[in-house]
């Protein structure tokens, strides 16, 4: 063998030796050391961006961060409802003061240093102090905070506001003795905002059940269990909290393909990212894999420029609207794996939604639909040169659709994101067109960049119609008085189509004081009623989270609103006792 | 003109080059029409919130203000905050450069002596059936569409065979195990590096192979290898020691630009296979509008090749003796 070696030639030696080394790399998988016993593997669409939870704006890196940082207040997975979480109880309302207060359970933060109503006094402080951005309009109205014990917070508000339990108090509490040096740093720097959120935090201090032990830039987090967790071994909302895992590896997949691969061989347990329904039928057929399908508190929607024809119309918008086929946008372009959506509110969010709204059309055929949208867009002044019902009743191309003044209707444009964005989107936009132009209108699909097309959208208030989307909508609907409100209706505001209503803004203020639920949930079901009466926005759909998980490794997923990856799964699920144990690709070198 | 002389000369016209391209980089960045804070926002945030942070990123100053600024900072050393981290610039590439270098430099090298070595015997060889073959081959190679050849590796080798971990640059529960020797680290590096190598030296060598047997055939009907077969030497000695290193100089070129280029680490590359270069982080940065961080990788990209092409061209000096300056 030796002396066949050496009669070969350099080069062919070479080839040998690298041929040699590669066989000696190749692998065989095995099962894991003891070490991995009880982690839970989760596969990221992309590398967290900081452990400065200010900077957090990514769903990526909230999700990570959740396990750390804690708020006063959680959901329940099932009744979607208010539970202490950080809190021992329910706040007090005293309606003479405007105060709510609220007691403290016992808990330490990771260093093992006691947490106390003066972190969350400055964590308050902090928010206001440095304006943060989507934390401080939340906070706005509290006008000043007691902590007559470490136990007990006072919140002094400005006026009631019917959001506070449920988006002010569901802020993270972050521990006062590592940001104080922090913010006071920041606040002598000539930009004191962009100095916090750039603030490097190395060791995030948390009160999580999860801490961070290593984070290798690049490849992996690593999250140890936090030996002081306040919940551990407790009953909060009725669930025994854990963590039964002894800790978190974050890995990160550049391709969904390739964390689908992970995933199927062992490599990881979880893939933290919804994924498509194509990948559905193979992972079901994965031992070990399953699948879990989740609504999601989302809206998909086409909006339309209330601000300048031809969508200034209300009948025209309405015309849209019948002429949409959510059922072939939910059935063909997401598989199924979807709802139709009828209102700005997700249908998932049960306490919120209004079941009984217009549903243009909804479940016609496709010759009923241009026979209804022809017949509201004639009996309000339009005219064609070739109608789309013609004279015995039959549907035709239409052309030459005229305003009810007379001039042609002029070209518009569908934006939308590009197809490698967001395919559902691209295409709906592709299948709206075909469907207006099938009664004369002429519209165009056009995809644009996400970026550009939010600056052509929200910033210039530069376009016709438009097709986007909310992923993760709050389960508070106060998302509808941002969306419509006449106020908001300015460069960079929510209200992006432009809709104006007085009665509208009038539900809306009230909707954001009235404390009382059943009161403020009928205002908020006369304001989804207002909106699709008015169709500024057209709910298409909201697609199915499509989740999955290796519960040959691990057990006990929470399945919620906004799917599996949730607070409660982390401290929920168990070790599988029949765990094929963790597949390492290892060397034999 | 002398070598130093030449040298000089060339490195004032980079430093001129590399200010227009700084220049042009920095006004196509901040002329897109896309609003850079556009994936920052939710249904949370106000319109003022939106100022705010606009404000602190310093994008609500003129044009000519941001630029002089980007000017000044970048010549002593400060390329900027990432919009997304939170982090400096230069710390994130340097975090990342490594991790390219490795990859890409061994791709390239690796791949360039097969090639050479190869395309030197197949056009010693022009026209009988290894010719044939080998060339067809290389111009498969040549013409794979990379995230293909990419999936299809890792499906192959990584996922059906399991030989190799499927994407990434370590394995995570090696690394975190206690008492894992530095030995056992950089093996485990070694095999992840083995698919996205492969993947690179796949679509690679086939266009260093060509360029070498077209460069070797040129060679070959030169005067000095006819006046070499003359004196009788040995078929060997005239293909390796007369031909083959007049031949490479065109791979030479080839090599070192690659080598430059490899910096921004194949994106797709990198993308496919969970790299942590160069490569991700300059899509992640392009696509988010992340415009320092995206600035700084392509500026360093810029300042490799030009200086790339400085060295190829002082490097065939020492190659080519005919060759003075």
């Amino acid at each position: 063998m030796v002396s066949s070696f050496r009669h070969l030639t350099t080069p062919l030696r070479w080839t040998a030796v690298i041929g040699l080394l590669f066989f000696a790399l190749t692998a065989s998988s095995c099962n894991s050391p003891d070490h991995m016993q009880g982690i839970v593997r989760i596969g990221l669409p992309e590398e967290p961006r900081t452990m400065n939870i200010f900077l957090a704006s990514d769903a990526t890196t909230r999700n990570v961060l959740r396990q750390i940082y804690q708020p006063l207040y959680e959901d329940h997975p099932q009744t979607l409802e208010i539970v202490p979480w950080l809190a021992a109880g329910l706040p007090v309302y005293d309606a003479g003061k405007k105060t709510y207060t609220i007691t403290l359970r016992p808990a330490r933060w990771s260093d093992g240093r006691e947490l106390t109503s003066a972190d969350v006094s400055f964590t308050a402080w902090l928010i206001q102090e440095f304006e943060l951005p989507g934390l401080s309009s939340r906070w706005k109205q509290v006008e000043r905070i007691e902590t007559p014990d470490a136990t007990t917070v006072v919140f002094y508000l400005k006026r009631p506001i019917a959001t506070f339990l449920s988006r002010t108090l569901e802020a993270p509490i972050v521990p006062k003795h590592q940001w104080a040096t922090i913010a006071e740093a920041a606040l002598k720097t000539e930009k004191p905002l962009a100095t916090l959120l750039n603030h490097e935090v190395e060791n995030p201090v948390g009160s999580g059940p999860f801490v961070l032990k290593k984070w290798s830039h690049g490849d992996y987090l690593y999250f140890d269990q936090n030996p002081y967790y306040f919940a551990s071994g407790q009953t909060i909302g009725d669930r025994k909290i854990g963590p039964y895992i002894n800790g978190m590896l974050f890995k990160i997949y550049g391709t969904t393909d390739v964390a689908m691969l992970a995933l199927r061989r062992g490599g990881i347990d979880m893939f933290w990212q919804g994924i498509q329904p194509g990948y559905i039928d193979i992972l079901e057929k994965t031992p070990g894999i399953e699948v879990f399908l989740s609504p999601k508190s989302a809206l998909y929607y086409m909006g339309m420029n209330t601000r300048r024809p031809p969508f200034d119309d209300t009948q025209l918008r309405r015309a849209v609207a019948l002429l949409i086929d959510k059922d072939f946008i939910v059935d063909r372009l997401l598989q199924g794996r979807g709802t139709k959506m009828f209102s700005i509110i997700p249908p998932g969010n049960e306490q919120w939604y209004n079941p009984d709204l217009p549903r243009y059309a909804d479940g016609e055929t496709r010759a009923s639909r241009i026979k209804a949208a022809y017949e509201l867009l004639l009996a309000a002044g339009y005219s064609w040169e070739i109608p789309p019902v013609d004279a015995k009743g039959n549907i035709v191309p239409g052309e030459g659709l005229r305003l009810p003044d007379g001039n042609p209707m002029a070209p518009f444009t569908i934006l939308t994101p590009p197809a490698d964005y967001d395919p559902a989107r691209a295409i709906s936009g592709t299948m709206i067109q075909e469907w207006l132009r099938a009664v004369g209108m002429p519209a165009s699909a056009r995809p644009m960049e996400f970026s550009s097309l939010i600056n052509q959208i929200k910033n210039r208030h530069k376009f016709d119609a438009f097709i986007l989307g909310y992923g993760r909508l709050s389960l508070d609907p106060a998302y509808l008085g941002s969306f419509f409100s006449s106020s908001n209706d300015k460069p960079r505001g929510w209200n992006m189509s432009g809709y104006r209503n007085e009665a509208f803004d009038q539900l809306a203020k009230s909707a954001d004081t009235e404390i009382d639920s059943a009161a403020r949930r009928q205002i908020i079901f006369e304001m989804q009623k207002m909106i699709i009466d008015d169709v500024p926005y057209i709910p298409l759909y909201v697609p199915s989270l499509i989740e999955a998980v290796r519960t040959d490794r691990f057990q006990g997923w929470v399945p919620m609103l906004d799917g599996i990856g949730n607070r409660w799964s982390f401290n929920e699920i168990k070790p599988n006792s029949a765990s094929p144990g963790v597949q390492i690709v290892k060397f034999r070198l | 003109m002398t070598l130093n002389r030449y040298i000089f000369r060339r490195l004032i016209e980079i430093g001129i080059s590399f200010f227009i391209i700084l220049t042009a980089l920095f006004l196509l960045f901040h002329l897109a029409p896309g609003d850079p804070v556009a994936r920052m926002v939710d249904p949370g945030m106000t319109a003022e919130d939106e100022l705010r942070l606009i404000a602190q990123l310093g994008l609500d100053q003129p044009l000519w203000h941001r630029y002089l600024k980007f000017v000044s900072n970048f010549f002593s050393g400060n390329f900027g905050i990432s919009f997304h981290y939170g982090q400096p610039v230069s710390q994130i590439i340097a975090n990342r450069l490594p991790n390219t270098i490795l990859l890409f430099t061994t791709a390239v090298i690796l791949s360039a002596l097969a090639g050479v070595w190869l395309g030197k015997i197949v056009a010693w060889l022009k026209g009988r059936p290894m010719d044939t073959a080998v060339t067809i081959g290389a111009l498969v190679c040549h013409t794979l569409f990379l995230p293909w050849i990419a999936l299809l590796i890792i499906w192959l080798l990584g996922y059906q065979w399991g030989w190799f971990p499927i994407t990434g640059m370590i394995s995570p529960e090696v690394w975190i195990a206690p008492g894992t020797s530095m030995l056992a680290k950089a093996i485990d590096v070694l095999h992840h590096m083995v698919l996205p190598m492969l993947t690179l030296f796949l679509i690679h060598f086939g266009s260093y192979l060509l360029i070498m047997r077209s460069s070797m055939l040129d060679t070959l009907a030169e005067d000095y290898i006819y006046t070499a077969r003359a004196k009788g030497l040995p078929e060997r000695m005239i293909r390796d020691r007369h031909a083959a290193p007049n031949a490479a100089l065109p791979v030479v070129t080839s090599v070192g630009l690659s080598l430059a280029f490899s910096i921004n680490g194949g994106a797709l590359t990198e993308k496919v296979f969970s790299w942590p270069g160069i490569g991700r982080e300059l899509v992640f940065a392009v696509s988010n509008n992340d415009y320092p961080l995206a600035l700084g990788c392509f500026l360093l990209i810029a300042a490799v090749v030009l200086l790339a092409n400085l060295v190829v061209d002082v490097l065939y000096a020492f190659l080519d003796p005919r060759i003075r300056y």
